[in-house]
């Protein structure tokens, strides 16, 4: 019972990192129709990002998140008008193709590019406060992942607030919709496409950051995250953010329950099946929003 | 129909010297290498089929090579022919792939890379829990290594899979392909049979991959069986195809033997960094050269063969097209 | 105001567009007529920026069209109201028009825009915080009127707004277009309803197989024997 109870929070603490990692490639998707393969390897750079300034700079990983989050911003925005912006000219379908082999190079570029400066180590953070913990009952909930929870929810509802709340953040809903409609509205198309990839980029900096600090980061991170997040998108459906965090926590306990009855080393495949289970069933996910 | 005599032509001398090598130079270093050239050529021209000629992107293509690989290594390993072990191996992986195919191909587009993806994920998982030990040649076996054999195992393999392409470039087969490829609906107010085409395309490229697969077990001394099935093999595939030339014959292998050619140069100083100048490249590709390496030296031909006949008209007196006079 | 010449647009290899010239004055009315696939909705999308144009001109308030994209032409004043998919169904009303002005033109004015659209369309007020998918046809046309009106716009292109309409929602939209005229504001009205097009405009132009075949004020139009037989019988 106590073991079941750890495990369910254990795949709750983690699940919240899947929704945020989850969060960009659905906006990205959602807004400029394009998936972004790389995702994984921005989450990784976050991750990395954090830990040097850190290790090098004595930054709290928590302090640093938001520079982190700002530098993932800057560098979507950048790889946005290198590569993705051209892509977006085309129709639909040559967009989705040529945006997943365009995703699929930068992973090649980055992930070996890490690989050279990094090394391929393993890379952990610790700072004072990483072996606190909170016990509930006989619930260890570490105060590490608990502020990765906190930061995931508090993401996921600023990004709600933006999209419901302001004016760009309908804009962005507007384009995603039907880009059309969009620019026949008077809506800066290509700037919503920006202002979508760059945030993307820069929500997978932030997951970076819970990465680093609650688990551990090596160059080689990136495809089992993308992987992560694409099944939670697919899982989730388009246009939810509430709907996407929570898709990625039941995904966490989903794979930590199954973990409990079928060992460590089949925990990948229940993501993997769930993921095909939908993709071939229900591709417009548990809430999903429909879309044009 | 100057070009495709040329073509022909130098393909024909490439026979020739791709079966005449080993009595040359029978180097392990050299064997190797043309080995190495083979196996990413077969790779490419079977992932050409699924990804150029039927255009469905498939990721999971490591699937399949894995699968070829496994299937080989064990009944050969176990004391069947080696021949019949490849066969085996190959007709193995087309059975997956029509399985898998039959329901993953009513995936569109991105849903069907993904879901590739995300299979050959679950397999390579499932594969490494099964079989967590190293496959190991043994002793006898060691003993009776024979290079050239192999060398020429690989050289089958690649000119299957160019028999394949010629043949799919030249028949109905491929036409139903190409055209399921450039416009799915229009295809089927035609009367094509689209799934079957797209089918028949994942059968035949998950085959030649499955030999591909099968020449890798009966080549490399130790392995993890997981290993066959990583997502690198489908992730090379695309590489040399796309840098190639993805669509064309000469694309694949002229691909292969860049990538193997840089990727050896560079791997002497750095190991890996081969991808970060193929990961450039390809994303160049996707964005200024659909047409790969092909069409860049075609329209290099081009341009030269251009300057070339204003030349002569120069020099014969008259100005060059286009080029008002004085 | 707009003023079109010789314009060639083609999707891909296909051209629709093979021949189009025509003039939308201020102030004025003008009605582009033609049956299906003559490439009425194909020019309007052109000139909007959302179509490659082969070939011609087209300026609009003295700045060419050509090559521009579609919120800078919107942000000058043109404004197109498509044939179908003009409003946002997941976003509520309210949302659908604050979007409307979403360009630097128009957006000072947001509130008192609203506040106009609100009293020409009494019923977007009263249920402005529905999501437009809601809406029924009619409804989802008022709103796309209206959200063009929140653009302020000079010149409003309409491309067949009685498509799928009731007759009596009909009457209201033209009225409402007539209404907007007397603001000041042209209109291109393109339709397949020849009777009521020629009807409202003062001059008309009629467009088959990508070309123009007839033009002239709307009253003569009316009288032409070709535009009877063609357009003009049931």
């Amino acid at each position: 019972m106590d073991i079941v109870a750890q495990t369910i929070v254990s795949g709750i603490l983690i699940g919240a990192v899947y929704g945020l990692a989850a969060l960009g490639l659905s906006l990205a998707f959602g807004v400029l129709r394009v998936l972004n393969v790389a995702h994984g390897e921005l989450i990784m750079v976050g991750g990395y990002a954090t830990f040097f300034m850190f290790s090098l700079l004595g930054i709290d990983p928590f302090v640093s998140a938001v520079v982190v989050f700002a530098l993932l911003m800057l560098m979507g925005l950048v790889l946005h008008w290198l590569l993705f912006a051209h892509i977006v000219r085309s129709n639909e379908a040559s967009r989705i193709k040529n945006s997943l082999l365009i995703g699929f190079g930068l992973t090649l570029i980055l992930h070996t590019a890490a690989v050279r400066l990094f090394s391929a180590d393993n890379r952990t953070i610790f700072t004072a406060y990483s072996t606190l913990a909170w016990t509930v009952g006989s619930v260890r909930l570490p105060v590490v992942k608990l502020a990765g929870l906190a930061i995931a929810i508090l993401a996921a509802v600023m990004l709600d607030l933006f999209q419901t709340r302001t004016t760009w953040g309908k804009a962005l809903r507007a384009t995603s919709e039907d880009w059309t409609i969009a620019a026949l509205t008077g809506i800066n198309v290509q700037r919503a496409y920006l202002v979508s990839f760059a945030l993307a980029a820069g929500l997978a900096g932030l997951t970076g950051v819970l990465i680093s600090v609650g688990f551990s980061i090596n160059p080689s991170i990136g495809l089992q995250w993308t992987l992560k997040a694409l099944i939670v998108v697919v899982l989730a459906g388009l246009g939810s953010v509430r709907g996407t965090l929570l898709a990625g926590i039941l995904l966490g306990v989903a794979e930590a329950i199954s973990s409990l009855h079928l060992g460590g080393e089949y925990r990948e495949i229940v993501g993997l099946v769930i993921f095909l289970i939908f993709l071939s069933f229900r591709p417009q996910g548990l809430f999903g929003v429909a879309h044009a | 129909m100057r070009s495709r005599l040329a073509g022909w032509g130098l393909g024909g001398l490439a026979l020739v010297a791709a079966l005449g090598l080993p009595l040359v130079n029978s180097e392990k270093s050299v064997l190797t290498d043309a080995i190495l050239v083979y196996l990413a050529a077969a790779l490419a021209l079977s992932w050409n089929i699924i990804g150029g000629f039927a255009g469905q992107v498939s990721l999971g293509h490591a699937a399949f090579f894995g699968m070829g690989s496994l299937v080989t290594r064990f009944l050969w390993l176990d004391g069947t022919p080696i021949a019949i072990s490849l066969l085996a191996g190959a007709a193995m992986a087309g059975l997956a792939a029509f399985f898998l195919g039959y329901p993953g191909l009513r995936l569109k587009g991105i849903y069907f890379a993904i879901g590739t993806l995300a299979l050959a994920e679950a397999i390579r998982i499932t594969v490494g829990n099964v079989f967590p030990l190293v496959t190991r040649l043994p002793g006898e076996e060691l003993r009776a290594y024979d290079l050239i054999a192999r060398y020429y195992v690989f050289l089958a393999v690649v000119l299957v899979g160019v028999a394949v392409t010629v043949y799919l470039q030249h028949s109905r087969l491929g036409l139903g392909m190409m055209a399921a490829r450039e416009d799915e609906d229009a295809a089927r107010a035609i009367g094509t049979n689209v799934f079957f085409h797209k089918l028949t395309a994942f059968v035949l490229s998950a085959v030649i991959a499955g030999l591909a697969g099968g020449s890798f077990a009966f080549f490399h001394v130790s392995y993890y069986p997981s290993y066959t099935f990583s997502a690198v093999w489908t992730f090379d595939a695309l590489i040399v195809v796309f840098v190639g030339g993805i669509g064309t014959l000469a694309g694949p292998i002229l691909g292969a033997l860049f990538f193997v050619l840089v990727r050896d140069v560079v791997a002497a100083k750095f190991v890996d960094t081969h991808l970060l100048i193929f990961g450039t490249l390809f994303v160049l590709v996707v964005l200024l050269f659909p047409g790969g390496l092909l069409e860049g030296w075609h329209r290099l031909w081009g341009w030269a063969k251009t300057r070339a006949s204003s030349w002569r008209q120069e020099a014969g007196g008259q100005p060059a097209e286009g080029r008002p006079l004085g | 105001m707009l003023t079109v010449n010789s314009l060639q647009v083609a999707y891909g290899d296909i051209q629709v567009v093979w021949d189009v010239s025509f003039e939308v004055p201020e102030r004025a009315i003008v009605t582009l007529l033609g049956p299906n696939g003559a490439g009425k909705s194909t020019t309007l999308r052109a000139l909007m920026g959302l179509l490659p144009v082969k070939g011609g001109r087209a300026t609009f308030a003295g700045r060419s069209l050509i090559g521009r994209s579609t919120h800078d032409i919107v942000q000058s004043g043109l404004v197109l109201i498509p044939e179908s998919r003009a409003t946002f169904s997941t976003l509520t009303i309210l949302d659908n028009l604050y979007l409307g002005a979403s360009t630097a033109r128009a957006r000072p004015h947001r509130d008192a825009t609203l506040h106009q659209v609100f009293q020409i369309f009494p019923i977007l007020k009263e249920r402005q915080t529905q999501p437009a998918g809601t809406l029924s046809g009619g409804e989802r046309q008022m709103l796309a009127i209206g959200k063009a009106l929140m653009a302020r716009p000079d010149l409003l292109m309409l491309d067949e707004p009685s498509l799928g309409l009731a007759p009596l929602v009909i009457e209201r939209i033209f009225e409402v277009i007539e209404q907007i005229r007397q603001k000041g504001v042209s209109i291109l009205l393109v339709e397949q309803n020849a009777q009521l097009a020629l009807e409202t405009a003062e001059y008309g132009y009629i467009i088959n197989l990508g070309r123009i075949v007839r033009e002239g004020p709307t009253a003569d139009l009316m009288e032409d024997p070709l535009v009877k037989e063609a357009y003009l019988s049931f």
